[in-house]
């Protein structure tokens, strides 16, 4: 897993590419954490190049949106790939988490009125 | 049943997880798996072999986990023995899929997901060889 961080007019956003397992669910929550604590705590997660994800991901997925929410903000997602939307549905996550088709459509939500 | 195309057996501990996953990535190459099966492959692989790493051998005295994979025209069978305290994936209580953020458990996932993304899960515990996990995917 390849973890690229970028800005885009103020959201933090978290490129994941390859797969978020049980070998390196850790390190993509480790990574959100300090980000949120620095003080990021409107994040996108791209997840145009996520091509696998297991239980263990969805468990650092909820830790973060969990963390954000908490500091005030929020983790959405963007552009998820079928096989991965695929698990995140299966598991109820659609329905808790805000997911968009791309990230400039993620970005532009967290300056909609809640 | 053909006899299996791929076997492989590791102690149940935490190093060897990422062998168990090299296994069955290797394996979906060799029997050029479709993605979705070998979506369901890694995952159920992923799922179970950690289970039985975390929750069944507990790192105490890990015994071995054993997989063999049958490739047949229309499906891909997985079995799966331990010799862990026996668990029934099959019956054991659906995670919480409805609450909220906030109130959402964390974990309890992994065995859900493997029965929804595989076609048939069987199990057999105490046989002699073990307990037994049989997994099948019909190929699409």
């Amino acid at each position: 897993m390849e973890i690229e961080l970028r800005l885009s007019g103020g959201i933090t956003v978290v490129g994941i590419r390859g797969s978020v397992d049980g070998l390196t669910a850790d390190d993509l929550m480790r990574t959100l954490s300090a980000r949120v604590s620095e003080g990021a705590v409107r994040l996108v997660a791209d997840c145009s190049a996520l091509d696998y994800t297991s239980s263990a991901g969805l468990r650092s997925l909820l830790g973060a949106v969990k963390l954000a929410r908490q500091h005030g903000g929020d983790l959405r997602l963007a552009a998820i790939q079928p096989p991965v939307l695929r698990v995140l549905d299966l598991s109820g996550f659609t329905g808790i988490l805000k997911y968009y088709p791309d990230v400039e459509a993620a970005v532009v939500s967290f300056a909609e009125p809640a | 049943m053909t006899a299996a195309i791929a076997t492989v057996v590791h102690a149940g501990t935490p190093e060897n997880l990422p062998r168990f996953l090299h296994f069955i990535e290797a394996t979906c190459a060799r029997i050029e798996a479709d993605a979705d099966t070998k979506y369901a492959l890694h995952l159920a692989m992923e799922e179970v072999c950690t289970n039985l790493i975390v929750h069944g051998y507990r790192g105490e005295a890990a015994g071995p986990i054993e997989v063999a994979v049958y490739d047949e025209c229309e499906k891909v069978t997985i079995v799966i023995r331990d010799r862990a305290p026996p668990f029934d994936p099959v019956h054991a209580p659906s995670p919480d899929l409805t609450s909220d953020v906030e109130h959402r458990p964390a974990g309890g996932l992994g065995l859900y997901l493997v029965k929804k993304v595989m076609d048939e899960v069987d199990y057999v515990p105490d046989t002699p060889s073990g307990n037994v996990l049989t997994l099948v995917k019909r190929k699409s």
